[in-house]
């Protein structure tokens, strides 16, 4: 018994290795392929693939977060006679946290899956070996693209997420709950700052390389046959999730820290 | 027919005999599977090398060897006189280049047509080439292998012969000095492999190609090889010429290259029942 659960440790110890020495040479590779005019094309095509097609699950995703927080906390403020303070709570709430955290998990769903998938199948009917056999670095020819279209293009999602869950929660602070909507966007304005945007968006990059490093990691070392891939892909969306959210933790605290050492100087300089 | 035919074209037949490959005492497990045992070999420049053995006795491990696709467990693997079996991959991108493989089962990529399949390779080293020019040495390597008119389709739309060939234009898209085949004839009608047997033939005469074939088809084996291997249970234990192969004392070798069955094999079919007990018919399940 405890010697299964040593094994399975000194296991794990070794697969956070191997994902450690992958995440590596993908980062490298895809750092220096920024140089080369022959991966442009690669990139443009994986950020239609993985950007464009993203769109829409992002938006419905954003603008159900803003809606729900609305009904939600209209009636916590209302008790409190601060319903016109609704706007700061959502708006915070969706540009900080649930808008980032929501859109990444969608797309470790909708993008880490097909990743997986797709190198998976390359690597069992041995593409990936017909690559390396002609003389071209895989990691060049398939991860680099992938996770450069994941960083550039992960913010830009969080970014519609974070639009439409705005527009959510205001539509029905407005329509359903009947707020007036000029105190609505004052207290927004006052509440909301640049730096909680940011927040976001930054967040965006470290998800959205984590959900490729990890999807593309678990494609090429996917077992044979459709059992190794279905296998591989739940595993890298459950890695992935995981690894989101532990992700988000370890940036609220890090960014909390960045806030109260260097914000308060802005009224200094202003 | 085009600039890249003249790397190919180096070196002159006589002379001493030169080795392109060669391992040595090259041993490899999985896990605890003891799959080649001990295996030396050295494959001269400009001969048709031809590997036969029994299904699942290491052939395609041995050739994979043979461009690092796969690292030895004992032993060392040699290009020319440079060791490279502990090359890291970046330095084998430009080994690799002098190689064409031919992937038993084609390894086509499948998201990309027939004819950017076999642009693939000249993508990837020759940037400067222009889009016209590799559309006519996809027609050139397409028609040598009898696709020419298939530059647009996608690999799941042909058969598996047709994906065979064109893994097979794919592999000498670059003209590599040294080919590895991996059955190529497997799959094929007579006249096609008859075919592929004159292609082996034409690429080692007129380029001075060095090719090595594994293959189960001793017809065409007996055809393209110079020399001929066989490989049993993880180790050569025949190495000769076609005649020396057809004449070899070893009986394994006799049963293999004329087909037949052992009597062990054929005793555990004869054994009563083991067929019968193998096939559940509807029938079986009334009772
Ligand atoms: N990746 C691997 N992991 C574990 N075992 C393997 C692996 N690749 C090959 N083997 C084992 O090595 C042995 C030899 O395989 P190989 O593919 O070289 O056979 P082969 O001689 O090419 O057979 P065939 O003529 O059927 O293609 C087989 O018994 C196979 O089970
Ligand atoms: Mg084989």
């Amino acid at each position: 018994m405890i010697a299964t659960l040593g094994a399975k440790a000194i296991q794990d110890m070794i697969n956070a290795g191997r994902l450690g020495r992958f995440a590596w040479r993908a980062i490298t590779t895809s750092a220096r392929s920024c140089a080369r005019r022959q991966t442009f094309p690669l990139v443009w095509t994986q950020m239609n693939i993985i950007g464009v097609r993203s769109v829409p699950v992002v938006m419905i995703t954003g603008a159900f977060v803003g809606m729900t927080l609305a009904v939600q906390a209209y009636d916590q403020l209302a008790g409190m006679g601060l319903e016109e303070h609704l706007g700061v709570l959502i708006n915070i709430s969706v540009v900080k946290e649930l808008g980032p955290v929501l859109a990444a998990v969608m797309l470790a769903g909708r993008v880490g899956g097909a990743l997986t998938a797709e190198l998976g199948t390359m690597n069992v009917t041995e593409q990936i070996d017909a690559i390396r056999s002609m003389g071209t670095d895989p990691i060049r020819y398939l991860v680099a693209p992938r996770l450069l279209a994941c960083l550039m293009l992960t913010p830009v999602l969080i970014i519609y997420a974070d639009l439409m869950g705005v527009v959510g929660g205001a539509l029905v602070s407005f329509l359903q709950l009947g707020i007036n909507s000029r105190a609505y966007w004052n207290f927004s304005a006052y509440g909301v700052e640049l730096w909680d945007v940011s927040i976001g968006v930054i967040k965006g990059f470290f998800f959205g390389g984590a959900i490729a490093l990890i999807s593309c990691y678990k494609g090429f070392t996917c077992k044979e046959g459709a059992h190794g891939v279905g296998q591989a892909c739940t595993d890298a969306f459950v890695a992935s999730f995981i690894s989101i959210l532990a992700l988000d933790f370890a940036l609220a605290v890090t960014f909390k820290s960045i806030y109260l050492t260097f914000w308060p100087l802005k009224s200094l300089v202003g | 027919m085009d600039e890249w035919n003249d790397q190919a074209d180096q070196g002159g037949q006589d002379g001493p005999v030169e080795t392109v490959i060669e391992v040595r005492n090259l041993t490899k497990r999985f896990g605890s599977k003891l799959v080649l045992d001990n295996v030396s070999l050295a494959i001269e420049k400009g001969k048709t090398t031809v590997i036969i053995g029994p299904s699942g006795c290491g052939k395609t491990v041995l050739i994979k060897h043979f461009i690092a696709l796969q690292r030895p467990s004992a032993g060392e693997v040699y290009f020319r006189d440079q060791r490279i079996d502990r090359l890291s991959e970046h330095d084998l991108d430009d080994i690799r280049t002098h190689f064409g493989y031919l992937f038993q089962e084609g390894a086509l990529f499948d998201s990309l047509s027939v004819a950017e399949n076999i642009m693939f390779p000249i993508r990837q080293h020759h940037r400067d080439v222009t889009r016209k020019a590799m559309e006519e040495v996809v027609k050139a390597k397409l028609a040598m292998v009898g696709l020419d008119g298939f530059q647009n389709y996608f690999p799941a739309n042909l058969s598996g012969g047709q994906r065979k060939r064109v893994a097979l234009a794919r592999a000498v898209a670059l003209n590599p000095e040294v080919i590895l085949y991996d059955e190529p004839t497997t799959g094929l009608d007579p006249i096609r492999s008859d075919i592929i047997n004159e292609l082996v033939l034409k690429l080692e005469g007129d380029l001075n190609v060095t090719s090595v074939v594994v293959t189960h088809d001793m017809k065409s084996a007996y055809k393209v090889g110079d020399r001929i291997i066989m490989l049993h249970n993880g180790r050569i234990i025949a190495d000769g010429d076609a005649d020396q192969i057809r004449s070899h004392p070893h009986p394994t070798v006799q049963q293999f290259i004329h087909g037949q069955v052992s009597e062990d094999d054929l005793a555990v079919l004869r054994m009563s029942g083991v067929v019968a007990q193998s096939q559940f018919l509807p029938r079986d399940f009334e009772k």
